[in-house]
């Protein structure tokens, strides 16, 4: 072909490709009229709430205008519209005040992620195939009242189950109301990383079933027995936060932190001092550091009150738990346990921390017992750089607001499971779901995915396809968080009472609706009961007449104005109360709860075939596994291994040594219950009789980028609980490790360099 | 005066929590490559937190170090590059000029710190990922080397304000956007050239140091070092 004869048929061809482009309907994009004034480049800061985890921080959506493809009236487009670019905390907002942790700064790649679900979707194949076809609003709504109808009928026998993440504030309200026309609903919260263990004892000891709020800034001595309060625990930045303070902020005061644990945590690698605990020993070790204080007359017993009472031995001194007596069994020498008590008596204030792997123990309710005691000792409960409890907002909270654990005999994921298999107390006819996936993150033994494959219908609302969600037979997709209306009463992280709220920061992308507005539209078609508690037409209208008695509680808005009230909270991203000048006191405890004594942890599986305690832990980035289908997630490197994109086993490297095992080799990890492969990673800062694993990974479906990647060590897991709460013991297995290959792919981020070690180990 | 930007990181305060890294991907359009190009030492982390392990278990311990351009006043980046790509800017930032780059990577191997980073192909979004880039961060194309900026989008408009305001600029006025986000508020941003700015005062510690002193690189980024109370004191 000649130059010219060829630039003549690309040309044509060209032209006709284009021409083509222009006839083809499929291939344009209609252009719709913008929806709101913006002016190009320049940003406006919209308050909104975290949804990345619990803790509620108060945030600041940077808004720009842009294009984006979107569906409208179920037609795809193009409009310019605002377009969250960057979150940020809200610097007013006294639970994150202006910060910002990894995981929520990645709560745009949920809004914008490629994965969401973008209409209503109804299945077309089997059961969990996954196939689905989109079908309308109005069908999918008439299709739900159908299953609904007849259970919100009085005196029918079957009732429907409701299966979410922890929820709080006016969204918890909602749903307890919509629950309240079905007979016998149940309202199930799940989230594998529960502290239903912690809340429990929290009550029996001080009278609060909460999480506590530490008052790290203001604190001399901080022992945290295995909670990872930097980096997953509790209310990550607000106590990052303090802690920054405690380290370097008082002229000539350097707070010391002690962490107990066996494998070192992002949080444990900051620790002053970091003591081998075994596994479920900490109640003990804390028993032991009580008994020194006891002895020495450094405290009296009776300054522990009702939470020292819980005790068995506490006014007697603890005669059975000296150092010496305890030393073998937790691992730490006696004259550590002496000189950390000594310490903790002479620094005050000194805090005392519990969470985590030591409260995922058969013996977790009596550690957290133990440790609280040991708070009460050290005379920090509601007290400056001591442990508070946030003040309860005041409004009607949800009959179960506080209590968000899931983890309650009753109403707990496990118990939904028996009763669906069972048909006992009655046949569970539909389930509703919203987020919450617990055949991922429950144990093989829980046949959690078994009972709801035997549901007869299952209705979604999440805005992915997940583990859970693939078995739904009808997919009503909520926006994202930051295209809804968002409202959170923090249970920790602050001394101030929050009520969060805020607008949507951005118009929806998708042809999706709110859960919240769904559930008001179901109420209305409904009728009867429903209709009656829930008399709003629309979230945003049930928000401003259920948050409207604050405007006469002194906080952070001055109006008594309702109108105007409603501007205000909306522009600060919620209402707070002035900031404490007194902490509250500890309420009185429970007293009829007998005095406990400490009981060995129960490992599943024999020490002879399972040598290694196994412990799988939250992931900085993926938290429980929630966020392993955000990709900055998966490429920023966990900080401790520098993995990135995949699952490790960690291993010491002495251990690993004697069973001739190398970094990179396969190895399967096996317990009773279950096993999984993953490739090794010698670490050092692990127990030589410990094996872990991050949750998170092992996705069969969750999107593009967690799919089919890595390994979910929740698989290994006995079915332990812990007894009096039911949480499960998710520390509580023993497991085996066996090599299966070799030269695995493990991906370590470059990882330091020879000459920066030299320089940083001066 | 004109500014001289620097930033201090206290690493007492630093717990490693990685939301730095995070913001900074947010911020500064920053692609991610997938696992296969992170397996090829291929990701473009500006800023990184590495942590360096000490002693044995059970006496174990780790600490972390954020480590982003150190925005060198004798940078060896800059005289290497043979299109002015790399240069310093007025201010006394390494500035990268993306469109002059030809990608010769000279200054990527010049760099003590390794916090340059190459472009090995054209960054991409999948839909609608792209709606998360920032407008105000140009995004950078293939066979192009990219670097921590300081955030100089957020300079420049911080300056801009400042001067239609007619008032100068107010220390902390400048955020970075792993500064703004840094929970335990180890990282402190500001004007080494003025004297009573935060970062002035925290570069004048006891406990500050720079990171490979011995090059001769006089970089604008202090380390705090980390204190020790260690148990048996």
């Amino acid at each position: 072909m000649e130059r010219r004869t060829f630039l003549n048929f690309t040309i044509l061809s060209g032209a006709a490709l284009a021409l083509e482009g222009c006839g083809n309907p499929g291939t344009q994009l209609v252009r719709f009229i913008p929806e709101e004034d913006l002016v190009p480049g320049v940003a406006v800061l919209k308050p909104s709430v975290c949804a990345m985890c619990s803790a509620g921080c108060g945030i600041q959506v940077r808004v720009m205008e842009g294009e984006a493809e979107v569906v409208r009236n179920g037609q795809f487009g193009i409009v310019k519209m605002g377009l969250a670019k960057k979150l940020a905390g809200n610097p007013e907002h006294p639970v994150s005040r202006g910060k910002l942790c990894a995981r929520g700064e990645a709560g745009l790649q949920v809004a914008y992620n490629p994965d969401r679900i973008q209409h209503p979707l109804k299945r077309s194949g089997q059961r969990g195939s996954g196939k689905f076809t989109q079908v309308s609003w109005d069908e999918a709504i008439e299709e739900l009242l159908t299953h609904l109808r007849p259970l919100a009928s009085a005196h029918e026998s079957k009732s429907i189950a409701f299966l979410t993440r922890p929820q709080r504030g006016q969204r918890a309200v909602l749903i307890e109301r919509f629950l309240s026309g079905f007979d016998g609903a149940a309202w199930v919260r799940f989230e594998f990383f529960d502290d239903g263990v912690l809340r429990k004892a929290n009550q029996l000891s001080f009278g609060y079933e909460q999480l506590p709020t530490v008052d790290l800034g203001h604190s001399g001595y901080v022992t945290s027995f295995g909670a990872d309060f930097l980096g997953t625990w509790n209310s990550p930045v607000a106590q990052s936060a303090g802690y920054g303070k405690m380290r370097q902020n008082r002229s000539g005061v350097r707070g010391k932190f002690v962490q107990v644990e066996s494998r070192v945590s992002q949080t444990g690698a900051n620790a002053d001092e970091w003591v081998a605990a075994h596994p479920g020993t900490e109640g003990l070790l804390a028993l032991g550091i009580a008994h020194v204080i006891l002895k020495e007359k450094l405290a009296h017993a009776e300054t522990a009150g009702a939470a020292g009472a819980l005790i068995e031995g506490w006014r007697e001194g603890l005669p059975a738990s000296s150092p010496e007596a305890i030393a073998w069994k937790t691992g730490v020498p006696p004259e550590t346990i002496t000189r950390l008590a000594r310490e903790m008596a002479a620094r005050s204030p000194a805090v005392a921390i519990v969470g985590g792997a030591p409260l995922a123990q058969t013996n977790g309710l009596f550690t957290a017992l133990a440790v609280n005691a040991l708070n009460a000792l050290l005379g920090s409960v509601g007290k400056p750089g001591g442990l508070e409890f946030t003040p309860e907002a005041p409004l009607p909270a949800a009959k179960a607001g506080r209590d968000n654990s899931g983890e309650g005999k009753s109403g707990s994921v496990r118990a939904l499971a028996q009763q669906i298999l069972s048909g006992q107390p009655r046949p569970v006819e539909a389930l509703l779901l919203h987020e919450a996936n617990p055949v991922f993150a429950t144990p093989l033994g829980w046949r959690v995915k078994e009972a709801l494959e035997k549901v007869p219908f299952i209705a979604s609302f999440g805005s992915f396809l997940d583990e859970t969600s693939r078995l739904a037979d009808l997919i009503l997709p909520d926006h994202s968080f930051l295209e809804s209306w968002v409202d959170d009463v923090p249970e920790s992280g602050t001394t101030q009472s929050v009520v969060s709220v805020a607008p949507p920061a951005m118009r929806p992308l998708y042809d999706t609706r709110s859960l919240p507005d769904v559930l008001l539209d179901l109420g209305h078609r409904l009728g009867g009961h429903i209709s009656e508690v829930l008399p709003w037409k629309s979230y945003e209208e049930m928000l401003q007449a259920t948050l409207a008695p604050l405007a006469h509680h002194d906080g952070s808005i001055k109006t008594k104005d309702g109108g105007e009230f409603w501007n205000k909270i909306q522009e600060q991203g919620g209402w707070w109360s002035a900031e404490a000048t007194a902490a509250p006191k500890a309420k009185a405890a429970a007293s009829h709860f007998n005095a406990m004594k400490y009981q060995e942890a129960e490992f599943a599986g024999s020490a002879g075939e399972y040598p290694f305690y196994f412990l799988p832990y939250a992931s900085q980035l993926f938290y429980d596994g929630r966020h392993a289908n955000l990709p900055w997630m998966q490429e920023i490197p966990e900080v401790l291994s520098t993995g990135m994109w995949g699952t490790w086993v960690e291993i010491n490297p002495r251990a690993a040594a004697t069973l001739q095992i190398e970094q990179g080799d396969l190895v399967e990890v096996a317990s009773p219950h279950g096993k999984v492969r993953a490739p090794v990673l010698l670490s050092p800062g692990i127990a030589p009789d410990l094996i872990a694993i991050p949750v998170g990974q092992g996705h069969e479906e969750y999107g593009r980028y967690a799919s089919g990647r890595g390994a979910n060590p929740i698989k290994v897991l006995a079915p332990q609980v812990e007894p009096t709460t039911g949480a499960l013991a998710w520390a509580g297995t023993r497991v085996s490790i066996t090599k299966v290959g070799k030269g695995e792919l493990i991906l370590l981020s470059g990882g330091p360099t020879q000459w920066s070690q030299e320089k940083i180990a001066r | 005066m004109a500014h001289r930007w620097g930033m201090a990181i206290d690493l007492d305060r630093c717990t490693g929590c990685e939301a730095c890294v995070a913001a900074c991907h947010a911020e500064n359009n920053i692609a991610t490559v997938n696992a296969d190009q992170a397996a090829k030492g291929r990701t473009m982390h500006w800023i990184h937190v590495e942590r360096y392990w000490e002693g044995e278990f059970p006496n174990i311990r780790a600490r972390f170090q954020p480590v982003l351009c150190q925005q060198c006043d004798a940078a060896p980046c800059e005289p290497v590059c043979p299109t002015y790509a790399s240069y310093h800017n007025p201010e006394g930032l390494n500035a990268q000029v993306y469109n002059r780059c030809i990608g010769t990577r000279y200054c990527a191997n010049a760099c003590p710190y390794s916090v340059r980073y190459f472009n090995w192909f054209n960054p991409a979004w999948d839909k609608p990922l792209q709606l998360q880039l920032n407008p105000d961060v140009s995004v950078r194309e293939v066979g192009v080397m990219e670097k921590c900026t300081f955030c100089n989008q957020r300079i420049l408009a911080a300056e801009i304000k400042a001067k239609a305001e007619n008032r100068e600029l107010q220390d902390g006025e400048v955020k970075p956007a792993c500064v703004q986000s840094c929970p335990p508020t180890a990282m402190v941003f500001g004007d080494l050239n003025d004297a009573n700015s935060q970062v002035s005062r925290m570069a004048g510690s006891v406990r500050a140091t720079i990171l490979l002193e011995e090059v001769g690189t006089l970089p604008k980024v202090i380390y705090l070092e980390r204190e020790s109370s260690h148990g048996n004191e």
